[in-house]
Order: structure tokens, then C-alpha cells, then sequence
């Protein structure tokens, strides 16, 4: 499945926004939206509506909890896929009672890494669709 | 001619400053041991009965009891029971004094948790050379706490500081692998022999920086007590075999296969990531200390209540002499990786801690035709 959404991605180190938008291009070609913090990603979304959010858990001002909470009470509908350094099973918790829909670990191999989100997008989109050219069987 | 000093002066005392309490209702003997110390510079408070004791053990807080054992009222060895009892391990030393010297009642003073006796009438040296020695170990004792509480602080500090270090060590490094990877592989256009060489270096060098400080991270969290298991039911197979399928990828370099045969063993309770660890961290040693082109095996077993699994591998074996060293931080043998793979020697410390931490065992034995078998159990009913 070739996914053709728009991604938006959300992380304060810029190497780290390097390292997962050319993972996202090469592997899903989407549009790939990038954030530094919190409130640019908040922005971001209500002018484009994409279809998806990676979003780092540990950012200055506004975290990725607090980022979380707010997408999801004004777009209930976002799906968003949270970024973790770490496996603080806590706030991996929190995150998906505050509805996100897995989340996935930085430092994982990068052949692994994009497996996860193919997986994950092919989850997430199975039923509903996105813009996507996915070849139909004869 | 000037008069010979028979004590230190009291500026060198060890008693000096030190506080002692003296219990005993016979006003001369206060009045003899009061003459002794006060000299050495010690502080000394009077009590003429056992529950004055008690009373003023708390506001005067003693660096040892000299305490009589017949006193109207409770006697002494009543008084330093209730003394040990009210302040624990706190409490400072006490000292019997006893006009007999019968050994049954130096035993029941002792046994009530005195630390010595001073027969009367008191030969003052002896005296002195006594206190001086139960203050002396009172000083020790109290420095000896001091001195763990400051290391413990500096250890938790030192841990805090590892974790810190290496959580904000792991994001670039990951970042620096996957772009090398990125340059490698063509991605973003091709790269002559001598630049894939020397980004294939850079790949290599963040790889091993990376798990170095996955382990170091993981070490601390251990070590500073904060190591949560998150358990739940699984299948050990399933989760095994998942590792293998992964560690065949990996293998495949050097031409080596990982065969899992397991026998039916329930699910138990684990937690998941750790486990995976484990499993991971033995099936890349296998591969990394076993010659190309070997043949890793992988059991699962129920054994006396326990699910045993084994993996056995074709390397060299461990060395005689070295078998202590497996388990320990950074204790790596003598034995090299045979395809130039790293070893941080902390891999194998983590799994002994993350398997006990599950109520399990670790161990590992050479086979007698060579290689050798690293076998860890879990308890099926935890």
C-alpha cells in the first residue's frame, strides 16, 4: 500500500526531523509537514488537515502530551502516532488513553522503523481510506 | 620541675566534647567517674535512678551510658533494655557498672545489650582506657554512617547523571546511524567506494555507541532500584521465536542460522520488552562468538515448574578460569567476536539482573563437544 496523505511531523531536534521526514519520503512519499515545537504543530494542523501525526513526547513548552490532548479535543478524529526516546511504559499510557494510536521508539533501526509505520498506517487506514494509489486486485 | 602529664590534655581527648550520661543513686561514685572525664573534657549529665535515666536520655542525647545495676527502682539492666528498645540502633553504647563481677551477671548485662562493665571500686585508668574505646567505636560508627549515607547520595547523583547523560546521547546518535544508512544506501544519490567507506565507519561507530549507551542507560535504571517490570500473560515461544526470526536477518552476513525446536510450555507472566532483551542479547552473542557459517540452537522447555530455555552455540566455549566474569558489569573474556563485532561486556550483567528481577536463572556451561549452552528459566507460576 502506498500511502499519499499528508504527514505532519513533530519533533524539537531538527536531526531528528531530518532522520524520520527522509524516512517518511522515501518509504511513503507523502507530504511530509514538519513542526519544531508544540504550538507551530497545533497551527500547522488546522491549515492543512493531514492525515496523520508523529509527534515527539519530550518538547519545551508545549509537550507532546499537552499537544496531544489539545489536537485531540479540537480534531477528535487526528490520528496521531507518538515519538518516544524512551519506553516510559507511564507516559506511553497516558498517550494512548489520550488517544493515540501506538507510538514508536527513535532509536529503532531505520528498515525496522519504516516496517512499524507501514504496519501501523496500514492499521489505521485499512477501513477508511486515505488519498492512496493502492493498486486494486484484478 | 614541671609535673608529668598522666593524661593527653584535654584539647586531644577523644572524650573531649563528647557527652556522657552516668546513672547511679550512690553520689560518691558519680562524684569518682564525674573526676575522671570531666578532665578529658567530656561533657557529663547525672542521673540517680534508672527512669531519670530515661527521662533524660532524650534531651541530652549521650555519646554513652555509664549505668549502675543496683539502683532503687528499675535496675540497670531494666533501664538499658527500655533504652535499646526507645532508640533502636540509634542508642548510644552502655557500660554496666557492678560492685560484683560474677560472670552470669556480666552475661545477663551484656545480653541486655550492654557493651561492657567497670567492676568497683573503679581503677580510674581502666576506667578511661574502657570509655575511651566503646566512645571511640560510637565515633567510628557514626562516620561509617555518614560516610554511607554520602555515598549512596553520590551513587544515586552518579546514576542520575548516567541516565541524563545517556538519554540525551541516544537521540543524535540514532539520528547519526539512520542518516548514515540513508547515505549508504543511495537515497540521496550514489556515493564513490572511498565515501561509502568511510560513512559504512561512521554507521559502524554510532551502532556501537548506541548500544554502549542503551546499556549504560539500562545499567542505571537497574542499579539506582528503579527497574519496574510491566507483566503480562505471553507466549515464550512466540516471543522467541519473533527474536529468532530477526536474529536470522542479522545472521545472515556471516552465513550462521538460528533452528528454534520448542516442546508446548504455557504462557506465563513476563514482561514482554525485557524478556525480548534477553532472548536478543544471547542469540547475537551466539552468532557473534561462533564461526561463520555455524548452527545456533534454541530450546524451550517445561521443567520442574520452570520454562527453560537454552541456546546453545558453536563458539570456543568459556575460557577456564573466566566463568565468574559472564555475568558481571563490563566482564568480558578473553574470548574475541568472530566477524569484528563489539562487545560492551554489560549485555550479559543486564540479562542476569533483568531474569532475577522475573524470579529466574541464569547460567551458562561448556559443552563437552564444544561450544556452549546459556540457559535461563522462568518461573511458570510466578
Amino acid at each position: 500500500m502506498k500511502f499519499e496523505g499528508k504527514i505532519l511531523l513533530v519533533d524539537d531536534e531538527a536531526h531528528i526531523r531530518k532522520f524520520v521526514g527522509l524516512l517518511l519520503r522515501k518509504h511513503f512519499a507523502p507530504t511530509v509537514l514538519e513542526a519544531g515545537d508544540g504550538l507551530a504543530a497545533l497551527a500547522i494542523y488546522e491549515q492543512q488537515q493531514p492525515d496523520l501525526v508523529l509527534l515527539d513526547v519530550n518538547m519545551p513548552h508545549l509537550d507532546g502530551l499537552q499537544t496531544l490532548d489539545r489536537l485531540r479535543k479540537a480534531y477528535p478524529d487526528a490520528n496521531v502516532v507518538m515519538l518516544t526516546s524512551l519506553t516510559n511504559r507511564q507516559t506511553v499510557e497516558e498517550c494512548l488513553r489520550l488517544g493515540a494510536i501506538d507510538y514508536i521508539r527513535k532509536d529503532t533501526p531505520k528498515d525496522e522503523l519504516a516496517a512499524q509505520l507501514q504496519r501501523i498506517i496500514e492499521e489505521c487506514f485499512a477501513e477508511d481510506p486515505p488519498p492512496t494509489t493502492a493498486s486494486l486486485p484484478p | 620541675m614541671m609535673p608529668v602529664l598522666e593524661q593527653p590534655p584535654a584539647s586531644t581527648s577523644i572524650l573531649k566534647d563528647r557527652k556522657i550520661l552516668l546513672v547511679d543513686d550512690d553520689r560518691l561514685n558519680m562524684r569518682i567517674l564525674a573526676g575522671i572525664l570531666r578532665p578529658e573534657g567530656a561533657i557529663v549529665a547525672e542521673a540517680n535512678c534508672g527512669e531519670a535515666a530515661l527521662e533524660l536520655y532524650p534531651t541530652f542525647l549521650p555519646d554513652l551510658v555509664l549505668l549502675d545495676v543496683m539502683m532503687p527502682g528499675i535496675n540497670g539492666y531494666q533501664t538499658c533494655r527500655q533504652l535499646k528498645q526507645q532508640h533502636g540502633d540509634a542508642c548510644a553504647p552502655v557500660i554496666f557498672i557492678t560492685a560484683k563481677n560474677e560472670s552470669d551477671d556480666i552475661v545477663e548485662g551484656l545480653e541486655a545489650g550492654g557493651v561492657d562493665y567497670l567492676p568497683k571500686p573503679f581503677r580510674p585508668k581502666e576506667a578511661l582506657a574502657r570509655i575511651r574505646i566503646h566512645v571511640q567505636n560510637r565515633i567510628l560508627r557514626e562516620q561509617q554512617n555518614q560516610l554511607v549515607e554520602q555515598l549512596s547520595h553520590a551513587n544515586a547523583a552518579k546514576n542520575r547523571l548516567l541516565g541524563m547523560a545517556a538519554h540525551d546521547l541516544r537521540n543524535p546518535l540514532a539520528s547519526i546511524r539512520a542518516l548514515s544508512e540513508f547515505l549508504s544506501d543511495g537515497t540521496v544519490g550514489p556515493l564513490t567506494a572511498e565515501q561509502l567507506d568511510l560513512v559504512g565507519t561512521i554507521h559502524e561507530a554510532s551502532q556501537s555507541m548506541l548500544t554502549l549507551v542503551n546499556e549504560l542507560l539500562d545499567l542505571s535504571v537497574i542499579q539506582s532500584g528503579e527497574l519496574k517490570l510491566y507483566r503480562e500473560e505471553h507466549s515464550l515461544a512466540d516471543l522467541i521465536a519473533k527474536s529468532v526470526g530477526i536474529a536470522n536477518l542479522n545472521a545472515a552476513a556471516k552465513g550462521t542460522t538460528l533452528v528454534f525446536a520448542p516442546s508446548p510450555v504455557a504462557k506465563i507472566l513476563l514482561d514482554e520488552e525485557k524478556i525480548k532483551q534477553v532472548v536478543a542479547n544471547l542469540l547475537s552473542n551466539a552468532v557473534k562468538f561462533s564461526p561463520p557459517g555455524s548452527v545456533i540452537r534454541i530450546g524451550l522447555q517445561a521443567e520442574d515448574a520452570h520454562a527453560v530455555v537454552r541456546v546453545r552455540d558453536q563458539g570456543p566455549g568459556i575460557p577456564a578460569g573466566e566463568h565468574g566474569k559472564l555475568f558481571q558489569d563490563f566482564g568480558r573474556t578473553s574470548v574475541k567476536p568472530t566477524g569484528g563485532e563489539q562487545s560492551t561486556g554489560l549485555g550479559l550483567a543486564i540479562c542476569k539482573k533483568l531474569i532475577e528481577a522475573h524470579g529466574g536463572r541464569i547460567c551458562a556451561d561448556n559443552e563437552p563437544d564444544g561450544g556452549c549452552t546459556f540457559k535461563f528459566s522462568l518461573p511458570l507460576n510466578p
